[in-house]
Order: structure tokens, then sequence, then C-alpha cells
């Protein structure tokens, strides 16, 4: 088995951002403080209250429950919450804390679900799985949505082992190549009267900075000419409701600067398996241009001709090393995803636009 | 200042030998210390008249200044505690509780610690007394009995694996055949010696029962005289190695042998 080195998501984490895709009120972390410290700011601009048990040395010895307990019954009385995950972490399992014994003894008003895993329980995806599984379990989600995420968790975690961020043991973070050579060619491509293709492969709230690279491309079309045509992941009636209302709010917006997406491959949590229809419907569009966006790796069929645009720097620098030279960062935008409402402006879709309105000459 | 820890299978007798040990040291006049390392908090109960004493982990609980008490002879007792069965984590107790120990409570002039271990070395913090060297000399208790012999060639691995250095193996008879012989035989495979012998006595248990050490309850019987025996080649020991364990299949052929 290959050592991976490189820092990245752990089964909690992705149990914390599968609470808040069910729209948890509170996601309460029974473990030491700090532990899901960075995850939880995020997930706070996202609206979800993260709280931790804060567990201290004697915890550790004696076990918590009682303090879990305790805790639990105060934060019902205070927010009245209608859905709480308690998840647990590495310290509160390995010392074999009953997180359910514990829901139950504190018998509060909200839903509670109880999410036993820990940072060593696996790929990152056991995480959410076991949180499909507890909200399926306690009626949260039917069996089918359950049993639907897990097969696209499975499929996603499969990828990342064949061609993302697990394929390989280190991967050191790269900025990715400018945003300005890959403007400049966008819209060169154009002006030659050449067809863009703008292919969106993007996972959930990622998909708010991802889209702005079509609005920016239908911007520079209407400016110096040519074609596009638009791909993505963004069916509205696909997945939980949060994540629909990402697709409604992209679409929404997209229509407003005249983009009309031609294909819709699929859910915006169904990334591992819509880049099948996006390379397909890639394929029929015949582009001199191909531009796919969000996790361009789960799309297949890449050239090294592709401008290939994400959010992580260990992934680019993946990219980068497997030969797609054109692979370009939008890494500020990935922070401001959290809490949108409405597509972002991203840092290659402004590139593209001053390029097409001839920048500063 | 000697810093032993008492190591061996679950009820072959630690806490008795390591409380009538602390008792023979005492009475010789050492300023002596018993840290039983037992959730259970009931290895000292014969060091001070079969009361049971607050635990270290409790008074951390609950921010209490931490009392030891003094014992028969003077001996310092101390029971780290732990949680109740089925919770929290013994080990981490074990560790929590013998650094506070180490950095708070020891003096220079103590002569002896006493570490009695509980069970095998089950996990980390089981091994945390040698590991963090707050002990350097390691006995382990056994029978001539193959699952005694089979834990404590267990525990040697341990030692071995954390390069801990053991003073012997006490024989702690249970009046099997030839026993003597073959924990001598088992200490030897595993480059360590047999340091002492204790007999069975009913003694023992007519002591425990007055919530007492025989060394104090009994103190002209020959069961006392075994456990000052056994303090004396102890104190007098100078051999301390790092143990090669045996194979467990190894075990049951030197027993066959033996009989």
């Amino acid at each position: 088995m290959t050592d991976i080195l490189h820092p990245r998501p752990n089964p909690i984490i992705a149990a914390m951002y599968t609470l808040r895709d069910l729209d948890a009120d509170i996601i309460l972390m029974h473990g030491p403080a700090g532990c899901g410290f960075m995850a939880a700011r995020r997930l706070e601009e996202a609206g979800v209250r993260v709280m931790t048990t804060g567990m201290q040395e004697s915890d550790l010895i004696f076990g918590a429950e009682e303090k879990l307990v305790r805790i639990l019954k105060g934060i019902d009385d205070r927010f009245r919450p209608g859905l709480i995950g308690v998840v647990g972490t590495c310290a509160s399992m390995i010392i074999g804390e009953n997180l359910d014994g514990a829901v139950k003894k504190a018998g509060v008003k909200a839903t509670v679900l109880p999410i036993d895993v820990h940072g060593c329980s696996g790929a990152n995806t056991t995480g959410a799985i076991r949180v499909l599984e507890v909200a399926a379990e306690r009626g949260v989600i039917s069996h089918d949505e359950r049993d639907r995420q897990k097969m696209l968790l499975d499929r996603a975690t499969l990828i990342e082992r064949d061609r993302g961020l697990t394929s390989v043991t280190y991967l050191e973070p790269h900025p990715g190549t400018t945003k300005l050579s890959a403007a400049q060619l966008i819209v060169r491509t154009l002006r030659e009267g050449g067809k863009v293709a703008v292919t969106l492969n993007a996972k959930k709230e990622t998909a708010y900075g991802f889209a702005d690279i079509m609005r920016a491309v239908e911007h520079a079309r209407s400016k110096v000419g040519g074609e596009a045509c638009y791909i993505g992941n963004l069916d509205p009636n696909i997945g939980l409701p949060r994540i629909r209302r990402y697709a409604s709010d992209i679409l929404r917006d997209l229509n407003v600067a005249n983009v009309t997406v031609g294909t819709i491959t699929g859910g915006l949590d169904e990334y591992p398996v819509s880049g099948d229809k996006a390379a397909e419907a890639l394929d029929s569009c015949h582009a001199d241009l191909r531009i796919v966006a969000g996790l361009p790796h789960t799309v297949p069929r890449l050239t090294s001709d592709d401008v290939l645009v994400t959010d992580q720097p260990r992934q680019l620098r993946n990219y980068i090393d497997k030969g797609f030279g054109r692979a370009i960062g939008e890494i500020s935008t990935h922070a401001d995803v959290m809490a949108a409402h409405a597509v972002l402006r991203s840092e290659l879709g402004e590139t593209i636009r001053q390029v097409a309105d001839g920048g500063w000459a | 200042m000697r810093q032993l820890a008492i190591y061996g299978k679950g009820g072959i007798g630690k806490s008795t030998i390591s409380a009538n040990l602390a008792a023979s040291f005492g009475e010789a006049g050492l300023r002596t210390w018993y840290i039983g390392c037992d959730p259970k908090s009931d290895g000292s109960m014969t060091l001070v008249q079969g009361r049971k004493i607050p635990t270290f982990l409790e008074q951390m609980k609950r921010g209490d200044e931490r009392t030891v008490l003094e014992g028969f002879a003077g001996v310092k007792c101390v029971e780290t505690g732990g949680p109740l069965a089925g919770v929290g984590c013994a080990g981490r107790g074990i560790i929590v509780a013998v650094q506070e120990l180490a950095k708070h409570h020891f003096r220079e002039e103590d002569d002896v610690l006493i570490y009695d271990v509980p069970g095998d070395v089950v996990c980390g913090g089981f091994a945390a007394p040698v590991r963090e060297r707050y002990a350097n000399e390691v006995y382990i208790v056994t029978s001539g009995e193959y699952l005694a012999l089979y834990a404590a060639n267990n525990i040697a691995r341990g030692m071995a694996n954390l390069n801990v250095t053991i003073g012997g193996i006490i024989c702690n008879s249970r009046n099997v055949a030839n026993e003597v012989e073959s924990v001598r035989e088992f200490a030897e495979r595993i480059s360590s010696k047999l340091i002492g012998t204790i007999p069975r006595s009913r003694v023992v248990q007519e002591c425990e029962n007055q919530g007492r050490t025989v060394i104090e309850c009994a103190p002209t019987d020959s069961q006392a005289d075994a456990y000052r025996r056994l303090g004396r080649a102890i104190l007098d020991n100078r051999d301390l190695v790092v143990p090669s364990p045996m194979g467990p299949e190894d075990i049951r052929e030197m027993l066959r042998e033996m009989q």
C-alpha cells in the first residue's frame, strides 16, 4: 500500500460537510477544542453552528459521557435546533465513547445524529457515508437517497485513488499557470472565430466560483465574436434540498448573463459520475478550445491542450505533473463559496473580461 | 533511588508481592513508595489496614490537593485510580498519574519506588512507568503454569520492544510439578534469572482477610521471611538485562521437557 504523505481531509471533516448538506443546525464535535477547527470556520460561514465538548485530560481518562449529555441538553434548550449532528473525533472514539447512548440519555427534542467516526476510519468519504447511514436510519433522508449518495462517494474515492489527490505519494502545492495566459488564449480563439467549450464538473458549493467562467466567456464572445458551448452538472432537481438550491441559484445567474447551458450532465453532487456525460458532450461540441472547471480529473479523455481550472493547489500540482500544463488555480475564490447564494466573480473570469475589453491598452 | 515495576498475568499475585515487598523495605528503614496502577485501586489496601485510599486521578479530576497516605512502616501509598470498567482510558490515566508523581511527589532521598502495574501490557499507558523511565527495573511475577509463563513471556516481549531492562523473574508458587525449575529455566531462556520464590501459604489469605500484609500481620511466619528474602535479593541485584522472549510454542515444549 502506498503511503500518502500530504495533508488532506479525513472522515471527521467529510462527516461535518455532509451534515451541512443535510441542513443540520448544529454540529457538536465530541472531542478536544480545535479538532476540525478550520473546517468549522468554513461551515459557520455556511450558516451551521459548530460546537465542541472541549474534552480535557480527565475526560480522556474517565470518559466524557456526562459532559456530552449535559452539553446536548444545554444547546437544545438554548438554540432550539431541528437537527444536530454529534461527530466523534480521534480522542473520543479511541477511548470508546458511546455517542448513541449519550444521545438517548440526553433525550432532547431535536433530531440528533450520532456519528461515530474518527480520523483513522479510512478514506474521508467513510465519514460522509456514516452520516448518510445514520440519517437514513433516523428518517432524515430516504434509503434510496442514501444508496445514491453512497454510490457517488465510492466512485469519488476510486477516482481520487486513480488520478486525484491520493494517486501519488506526495503533492507539493502549486499556484497553477497564469490566468492572463489562459484568458488571452480564450479571447484569441473566440476573436479568430473559433469555438470555446466550457464544462463545469464541480463539487457542490464550489460551483458558485467556477460558474463565473461561463459568464466571462459569454461576455468575451459578445465582445469579440466566436462560438461557445456550455456544459454543466447543474440539474436543479437532483440531490438534497441544499444542493438543488445551489444549482438553481447558479442557473438563475447564468440566465441573467445570457449563458445557456446546452447540456446538463447531472446534479451538483454527481460530479463523480457526471464527468462521463461531460466528456461525451465535450466531444459533440467539436470545440477549438476546451475549458474544464471544478474537478477536471473526474472528466475522462482530457488532452494536454485543455484548460483545466480547479481550486486546490495540490490538485494543480497533480495536473501539471500528469502533463496538463494549462492548469489554472481559483484559490482565493474557494474561500468565499461557503457563504454564497449567487455566482461569485472568479479570478479567471475577471481576467477574461479584462482581456476581452481590451485590458489597459 | 531504586525504581521497580512489578508486572505479571492478572491474578498471579503482583499486588500481594508488591505490598509485602514495600512492607519489608519499610520495616528495614527504607523510605519506600507503593504506587498501585490498577483502576480498581485495591493493591495498597493491605498497607493501610484494609481501607481504600482516595485515588490520584479522582483528586486531580476534582481539583483537590493530592494526598499521599502513609501506611505500615511509613510506606507512602498511592493509587493512580482510573475510570470505571467500560469507559474512558485507564492507560492514559496511568501516564498522567505517574507523570504527576514523578514531577511533584518523589524526592531524591526516597530509597525505593514500587510500581504495581495491572495485568499484561495491553496498551501504551500500561507501559508508561517503564517507557518513560519512571521505573528502570522490571520484575515479572509468574507461576509454573503455561498461561502465567505465556503472559510473562509476552511482557518480556513488550519490554524488549521498549528496550527496557528486567531484573528477574519472581516465582509465585501455585504448587505445580517442577515449578521452581520450570520458572528458572524460563527465566534463563529469556536471558534473565529467577530472583526469588514465594511459596504458597494460607497465611497470605489470612492476613489479607485482616487487611494487612504478611510482614505486618504474621512477622515471624516463614512466609514473611520469604518476602524479606525476595526484597533483599532485589536490593542486592545489579543484573539488569533487556530480555529476549521465547516463541509461544517454545514455552510449551520447555514445559513438556520439564515434566
